[in-house]
């Protein structure tokens, strides 16, 4: 078990460190010169002159990384340039993460409740209309773009909506449960539904995978009462790569916050991002991306290890 | 060896509607098993050997259907059952232990477990008591320090332990027929020979009757009583061990034992095969399923569908020819 | 069993030629992939004729007869007398011929996308899978795995947020919007593709028929291309289908966000944001038609490729019951 995990950490650094050497090419392979770029519309020279001395632009590209990555281990994500001229990007970015992250988690909750029984009962009805149907639904469901989705809720319960944007500004979880929740109830429905029909269809497709095995035979053969069967041997089985499937699907559900975000107007970090980037902000945009894929890497790294305690076979068997 | 007639299957009769066609896996096959009995069920595979396991157990699921036939244990016609009753049997009554892969057992579930699983369904004993038994259990089929092989999971344990194991939980509700399914097919013949010494000893303190599926006639020859061959579905030749060996009156039955390579057959003679391939169970032969394929076949094997008759004392043959065969044998 | 291994292998390539005969039987008889099949058509067709089919030059702004305002409601009419079909957007233009245009616009940019990312996926799939557990195989799955780190849809807007909206220089050649978001989305779902590729031909290549080639001489190359790709095409044309489906979905999303294709030129998903102003107005069309679209051109492929998938693996439809 201990070489597994220790395997999985050695895979997940290089991983990271070559995401971030592209993370900060970014800024590179925008057309011009990298420090117009970031300064935007102001060109005094003092500060141009200035801030590439700071960025060690003169420097050799590799000495650059060295630096930009310095600073970041360090907790040192930069300056804003134009989303809020000065204000340290950690700063901006703390004050929202909070948001997105209720947002994908809220929104994750819902689409297990209602894909994994979906699932199940969907595999275990298999081809009786029951099941039809709900493979209609969802593809159907993985077919409309989660922003349509939340524009279609926004249609349906703009009256509502109005009321809670009205009343003011988003209220932070902590502050008010109440009105924290009901501005937060159709994104996530919005978000979580989109997914739910995709991991609908992986946990069907996983249970319909382990009902063909053999030990389902096995137990059947040996008189044990199907609820058992059902219960012990298929959906116990069949949530394993289910498992590892949702935790890569936190790239899905940060993605699609961006998109949820800006529809509903939430001031989490998907809209921050936007705005960086509609303003050429930089140093947000590297940031917020950098944070994305660490994260991402981070939760498939648990996601691997999750595996391996549900998996009693993966203590011997190497990677793959 | 007892008279009582443990399992009596008539004219069976298993297909499969799939949709390239009616797949006849079992076309109207008859034999029987007493108590104590070891029989020993031949075939290639495709022959209709495990279907005709899995009809007796009612484990056949769509598309398949049992369409006809009997069959009878202890007296009483299976098919008759309901689901429910049949679930009482399995593992009870009548007991399959299936080839051995690493996939027959619940990767997630501790051999213990599932052993354990069987006896919680089919005895009222205590969860202390379970526990108790499986450990004898293992220990009966030769799994040592089953204490803590029990805490262990499938993919620990060797194949043979596997099959060991496997075998352990068929026989944990003390069934009357326990049929083996290619046991040691995927094991190696040191390994093989082990897990038929288990068979021997748990046959001498059962009165178990034992339908022993496989396409190795060697393992026929060491450890079955009686033996009924299955070519394409149907029951060719059946009788006892002994009489089968010494006089084969089924064209296929010859060709199996002439294709046995022997020790003091010449060097340069190539070893036999039975020509030709076995026929698709989609498409069978006109007459005689064996027909295209027998060296004594005539024009009348392709008109008539020989059944099993009886051609000496529980000695019986599906061949139009088999007596010719027999008095042309010297 | 104990058959000779040549004949085998033979038998095997049979089968594979059968394998496509009998899923081309399957998808006749599939009633999913015939909605998709029929669903895309009709997407194609409209892309093909938009400019025979719209009713209107898409960025031709119609004026509003007094005490209307736009956006205005399907079936009604401009001040000179157009006929909107399906209503007009906020500065008069006629929704259909937009939607059209848009839907062509989009198709376009899906399949030059999925084109390239299915070749470039292909071949460093079929490379990495058929030398596999070699430096080559390491080096291209690690590669891979770095570009899976990043959220398709992060991946791009940061990609997109470098470059720039609308024309850009890459390394000094000017390339068009299209082109830009479509390479975009190449760096983003080849690898993806890749992966794919890579675990169908390992299946393929531990297939009897590859070790017969061999046998019989053939060279590396000549087995690659000859017997591995051209037997795993229909999964190639599953996930080729269920890629487009995604590319439509993320060029929409892009477009949403106001980095794909910008105005005036016609898109859907540039539609859908405008129409976010005019929900609470209840000027529901202007966002429920572009939706619907974008909806429907994804549905279709999923249909499509599922349909597929399903003709292709019989074994998925009928499976045991417990």
């Amino acid at each position: 078990m201990g070489t597994y995990i220790l395997k999985r950490v050695l895979l997940a650094i290089p991983t990271l460190f070559f995401a971030s050497i592209l993370v900060f090419l970014l800024v590179h392979i925008a057309p011009g010169d990298p420090v117009r770029v970031m300064l935007g519309p102001v060109q005094d020279p003092a500060l141009v002159e200035k801030l590439q001395q700071k960025l060690g632009l003169d420097l050799p590209l590799h000495q650059q990384y060295l630096i930009w990555a310095g600073n970041v281990i360090k907790g040192d994500l930069g300056i804003s340039t134009s989303v809020q001229r000065g204000a340290p990007v950690g700063e901006l970015i703390s004050q929202r993460y909070g948001v997105t992250l209720e947002l994908a988690l809220f929104a994750l909750l819902i689409a297990l409740l209602i894909a994994v029984p979906t699932g199940i009962l969907s595999a275990l009805r298999q081809n009786k209309p029951s099941d039809h149907i709900s493979r209609v639904f969802a593809l159907v469901g993985i077919s409309i773009p989660n922003f349509f989705v939340g524009i279609l809720l926004i249609l349906l319960f703009g009256v509502v909506l109005l009321k809670s944007w009205g009343s003011g500004g988003f209220v932070p979880f902590s502050e008010g449960v109440g009105s924290n929740l009901q501005r937060m109830f159709l994104p996530a429905i919005a978000l979580g539904t989109s997914y739910s029909a995709v991991v609908m269809r992986m946990m069907r497709s996983s249970m319909l995978d382990v009902m063909g095995k053999d030990y389902v035979r096995t137990a059947r053969a040996m008189g044990v009462k199907k609820s058992s069967v059902v219960r012990r041997d298929i959906v116990r089985n069949a949530l394993i790569p289910v498992v590892t499937v949702i935790g890569n699907s936190i790239g899905y559900l940060l993605g699609g916050s961006v998109v949820t975000e800006m529809v509903f107007r939430l001031p989490g970090i998907g809209s921050l991002v936007m705005n960086a980037v509609f303003r050429r902000d930089f140093p947000v945009i590297q940031a917020v991306v950098l944070i994305i894929v660490a994260v991402r890497i981070v939760v498939n790294l648990v996601v691997d290890l999750l595996y391996a305690k549900l998996d009693p076979r993966i203590q011997y068997t190497s990677t793959e | 060896m007892n008279n009582a007639t443990l399992l009596k299957i008539e004219d069976l009769v298993t297909r499969f509607h799939t949709e390239y066609g009616v797949v006849r896996a079992v076309d109207g096959s008859s034999m029987h098993l007493d108590e104590g009995e070891t029989l020993g069920l031949v075939g290639e595979s495709g022959s209709g050997k495990s279907v005709t396991a899995f009809s007796v157990m009612g484990l056949i699921e769509n598309p398949g259907r049992i369409e006809s036939g009997r069959i009878y244990f202890k007296g009483e016609d299976l098919l008759a059952r309901s689901d429910a009753a049949m679930r009482r049997i399995r593992g009870k009554e009548i007991a399959i232990v299936f080839q051995d892969s690493l996939s027959s057992l619940n990767p997630t579930m501790t051999v213990g477990d599932q052993i354990g699983r069987v006896l919680r369904y089919h005895t009222s004993l205590s969860a202390r008591e379970i526990r108790g038994r499986v450990i004898e259990l293992l220990e009966q089929v030769g799994i040592s320090e089953p204490q803590k092989r029990a805490g262990n999971y499938p993919h620990e344990f060797s194949g043979g332990m596997r099959q060991r194991a496997l075998i352990a939980m068929a026989i944990s509700a003390n069934p009357s027929l326990l049929i083996l399914d290619e046991p040691t097919t995927a094991l190696d013949v040191t390994i093989e020979a082990q897990i038929f010494e288990l068979i021997e000893m748990l046959k001498r303190q059962t009165s178990m009757g034992i339908i022993l599926i496989t396409h190795d006639l060697s393992v026929v020859a060491n450890a079955c009583d009686r033996v009924a061959i299955m070519y394409s579905g149907r029951i060719v030749e059946s009788g006892s061990v002994k009489e089968i060996f010494r006089s084969p009156l089924h064209p296929y039955t010859r060709g199996l034992m002439h294709s046995i390579p022997r020790i003091d057959t010449p060097r340069e003679e190539k070893l036999y095969s039975i020509p030709g391939e076995v026929p698709d169970l989609i498409t069978l032969p006109e007459g005689c399923n064996f027909q295209p394929r027998c060296a004594y076949a005539k024009e009348k094997c392709t008109q008539t569908d020989p059944s099993l008759e009886e051609i000496e004392t529980d000695h019986h043959a599906a061949c139009i020819f088999a007596r010719e065969i027999r008095d042309g044998e010297s | 069993m104990n058959r000779d291994n040549g004949k085998a292998a033979v038998q095997e390539r049979e089968r594979h030629r059968g394998v496509i005969l009998e899923f081309w039987r399957n998808f006749r008889s599939n009633a999913l992939s015939l909605t998709g099949g029929i669903i895309v058509a009709i997407f194609v067709v409209m892309a093909l004729l938009a400019p025979l089919l719209s009713p209107a030059d898409p960025v031709k702004q119609f004026k509003v007869s007094s005490g209307m305002h736009n956006p205005l409601p399907p079936l009604t009419s401009s001040a000179e007398g157009h006929f909107f079909l399906l209503g007009s957007d906020k500065y008069g233009r006629d929704i259909l011929s937009r939607a059209l245009f848009g839907t062509r616009a989009m198709l376009r940019l899906a399949v030059g996308a999925v084109a390239l990312s299915l070749f470039i996926g292909m071949i460093m799939g079929a490379v990495a899978g058929y030398n596999r557990g070699s430096w080559l195989d390491e080096v291209i799955m690690r590669i891979v795995d770095i570009m899976l780190s990043f959220p398709a849809l992060v991946l791009a807007i940061a990609l997109l947020g470098a470059l720039g909206i609308g024309e850009t220089k890459i390394a000094g050649v000017t390339v068009s919007n299209t082109f830009k978001i479509m390479i975009v989305i190449v760096i983003a779902y080849a690898p993806r593709f890749a992966r794919v590729m890579r675990s169908v031909t390992l299946q393929e290549v531990s297939e009897d028929y590859v070790a017969a080639a061999r046998v019989m001489g053939a060279s590396d190359t000549r087995i690659i291309v000859k017997e591995i790709i051209i037997n795993t095409i229909p999964p190639v044309i599953v996930q080729g289908t269920l890629m487009m489906a995604e590319t439509v979905l993320i060029s929409a999303s892009l477009s949403f966000l106001g980095l794909g294709l910008q105005p005036p030129a016609p898109s859907l998903g540039v539609m859908l944001n405008e129409a976010r102003d005019y929900l609470f107005q209840g000027s529901w069309w202007y966002a429920v038609v572009p939706g619907v679209f974008i909806s429907l051109a994804i549905l279709g492929f999923n249909f499509l490729g599922d349909g597929l998938r399903d003709s292709l693996d019989p074994r998925q439809a009928r499976r045991v019951k417990i």
